[in-house]
């Protein structure tokens, strides 16, 4: 191990950890909206707009991230699309994990029995109301360990952003890696980055779960 | 915390075996074994091709001569960059058969055999781009070149030179730099002549090589694990490579792929 | 733009090719996440503090470790301890272990959402623990969790990508070499994601069959 590695390529690394947060939270951030936003479409419109959300969700789902950006930001000049690698980065990133979020919140509103909305709509609740007293409570019970799963996949999926240029940090490891010839050293700051971003989401995603599950916990 | 902890150890554990892999010496378990393995990227025109689900290239056909005056067969990896260090270390492969630029910084790390190419930087334009006649003309337009390689450090060097300076922007790999020279966000990309001038063979209508190519003469070499049990290992690819200087084979391969040959030196590069 | 489908006519068999290791690697990574995520799921939620602190610590390394690094462990330091695996199986065991410790957190988070009185009256009807997890809380978990499983089977797929670490030619890593020599990224990744997506699309819809099929009421 060469430590003085660290002293030279420490700035670098740091500032390349700081663009993978933005755009960790930016995409999280993003996609859990539009995520949601998709989910209630889905759960409150006709077939044909419904049929459409499908496709959407299997062809972004289906589809590698890297592919996606790719073809967005070398393919997109084509079409007159012309994106800053941050730019391209973010937006993809937000369209990308839109389709995870949307089927977690999805399987959430499905946990929620139909009887209860039922209920709630005959004895004069208004919608909103119902999302937010009846459905959200209950569905974030099975969904917050799934949506802190994703949210650590996408901590992950920002290293494919090194590909349109985005100096995020796996960018900023591989010119250490490649002027020095080292592996061992980038292949540790790379776990120890990422799995303090893991760490954090893990910690937050339990403080959400403790919250929202603490209606079920007997005294 | 302890989950930190567990990777260090993880990480110092990684170290300490991969430094106990040596062996004796590695040309001999090589002849008793009758094979060679050889790992590279199968990603770098046109040094090492993946051509129709076949294994093609500049290396490829220097490579297999070396292994028949060696007396043994030779088996190909493809690995991507990230794994062929460790790969190496672990001994999971004997050598490495990329073109790999001699630099300093990494021979202090690895061995290197004598080259086998000219890593020498030339920019690539866009075909019937007429701003762009000579390397000169890149102050002040925006050139990609490839993060950490040598020929990224020759880029900055020359564009220090100019009366404006390049804008130099780095990719991961050279795809993704030529993907951005067609879609036009970029005037040049600066990489190995052979790569730049292969990237023009095969999209003539796309890409464009500017002569003269710039910068300080490089090499590219093969890379073994250091020490003492590759150095016999090291010799014999060298006397090998020296012969086919001598009778030809050398230089019909580069033709064969190239056009031209290169004049590759006989002994070690000097750098710096 | 010039987009040449002769270059994908030419080359689709060798991404096809390509695509049979993805598919290995995905199913039998599928197979090893779910069965490893149903056990880990249950070692988090036992009593049992040992086997809990365990399942914790697995699931904090295999979620917290880049993927790329674990496959370099199994590839690389297992030989170390005398287990030298071939490259398929270190690719096929690292996958499907790291997507294990999302499974069972997935399941983790639906089994939460069971009313706790079922697993009262099974325990107080004399059902054994084994049959309540078993008979009533897996099938439901699985259920109220299947969208969540699919999201997560799915990323498998994709993440077998990274076998091409340990040297597999699988989808991801032949479309990058295709494109080394054609230098025609655009054509090749279009191609590729049409692959992945008919892969993915199969899963998804199986997803939403048993969706239906476990759907009450």
């Amino acid at each position: 191990m060469e430590l003085d590695l660290f002293v030279r390529y420490g700035p670098d690394l740091l500032r390349g950890f700081g663009v993978t947060i933005l755009c960790w939270i930016a995409g999280s951030l993003g996609g859990l909206v539009l995520g949601f936003a998709i989910a209630c479409l889905y759960r409150w419109s006709i077939r044909p707009v419904r049929w459409v959300i499908e496709g959407y969700v299997e062809l972004i789902r289906g589809t590698p991230f890297m592919i996606q950006l790719f073809i967005l930001y070398y393919g997109g000049p084509y079409m007159g699309l012309v994106l800053t690698p941050v730019q391209a980065g973010i937006i993809s990133f937000v369209v990308y994990g839109s389709p995870y979020f949307a089927e977690i919140f999805r399987s959430g509103f499905n946990a929620v029995p139909k009887g209860q909305i039922e209920a709630a709509r005959c004895v004069g609740l208004s919608e909103a109301r119902i999302m937010r007293r009846i459905i959200l409570p209950q569905m974030l019970v099975p969904i917050t360990a799934p949506l802190t799963n994703f949210i650590i996949i996408l901590s992950k999926e920002t290293a494919i952003l090194s590909v349109v240029t985005v100096p995020e940090l796996l960018y900023e490891t591989q010119t250490m890696a490649a002027e020095t010839f080292t592996y061992i050293e980038p292949f540790l700051v790379l776990s120890l980055f990422y799995w303090l971003m893991v760490i954090v989401t893990s910690w937050l995603g339990g403080r959400v779960e403790a919250r929202v599950t603490r209606h079920l916990k007997r005294t | 915390m302890k989950a930190k902890f567990l990777s260090v150890v993880a990480a110092v554990g990684f170290s300490l075996g991969l430094a106990g892999a040596a062996h004796a010496d590695l040309l001999a378990d090589i002849k008793a074994k009758g094979k060679i393995v050889a790992a590279t990227e199968m990603h770098y025109a046109p040094f090492d091709i993946l051509k129709d689900g076949e294994y093609q290239g500049i290396c490829h056909d220097l490579f297999t001569e070396v292994a028949k005056e060696l007396g043994v067969e030779v088996e190909f990896l493809d690995l991507p960059w990230q794994s062929i260090l460790p790969g190496l270390e672990a001994g999971k492969f004997d050598i490495v058969n990329a073109p790999v630029t001699i630099t300093a910084e990494r021979l202090s790390r690895y061995s290197f055999t004598l080259p086998i190419g000219n890593a020498t930087v030339a920019l690539a334009k866009k075909a019937g781009d007429s701003s762009i006649t000579k390397p000169e003309d890149i102050a002040g337009n925006a050139v990609g070149s490839q993060k950490g390689s040598a020929q990224l450090e020759q880029l900055k060097a020359f564009s220090a030179t100019l009366p404006t300076p390049a804008d130099i922007r780095e990719y991961v790999n050279i795809d993704e730099a030529l993907a951005d020279l067609a879609a036009g966000r970029i005037q040049g990309v600066a990489n190995s002549m052979p790569l730049m001038g292969y990237a023009a063979v095969q999209r003539p209508g796309l890409f464009e090589m500017v002569m003269p190519p710039f910068g300080e003469p490089k090499y590219f070499g093969w890379v073994a694990r250091p020490g003492d049990e590759t150095a016999s290992l090291v010799e014999a690819i060298n006397a090998a490579l020296l012969k086919m200087h001598e009778d030809g084979r050398l230089k019909a391969i580069n033709e064969k792929w190239l056009g031209t040959a290169p004049d590759l030196p006989v002994t070690m590069p000097d750098v710096k | 733009m010039d987009f040449s489908f002769d270059v994908i006519a030419h080359n689709l068999p060798y991404l096809l090719a390509a695509a049979r290791w993805t598919l290995l690697i995905s199913v039998a990574g599928m197979a090893i996440s779910m069965v490893l995520g149903v056990l880990l799921c249950a070692a988090r939620l036992t009593p049992n503090l040992a086997l809990s602190a365990f399942a914790r610590f697995y699931i904090s390394f295999f979620r917290g470790v880049p993927l790329l690094v674990q496959l370099l462990m199994f590839f690389y330091m297992l030989p170390y301890v005398g287990l030298d695996l071939p490259a398929i199986a270190a690719a096929i065991l690292a996958t499907g272990m790291c997507s294990a410790a999302y499974t069972a957190e997935i399941l983790r988070g639906a089994l939460q959402a069971i009313p706790k009185g079922q697993a009262e009256a099974a325990e107080a009807l004399g059902i054994p623990s084994l049959a309540l997890w078993r008979r009533i809380l897996v099938p439901q978990a699985i259920r109220l969790g299947l969208p969540s499983l699919v999201n997560e089977l799915i990323l498998l797929v994709k993440v077998s990508s990274l076998a091409s670490v340990v040297g597999i030619g699988e989808l991801t890593r032949v479309s990058q070499n295709i494109t080394g020599e054609t230098y025609r990224p655009l054509e090749i990744y279009v191609a590729a994601a049409a692959i992945y997506f008919v892969i993915n699309f199969v899963l998804s819809r199986f997803g939403r069959l048993a969706e239906k099929r476990l759907q009450i009421g």
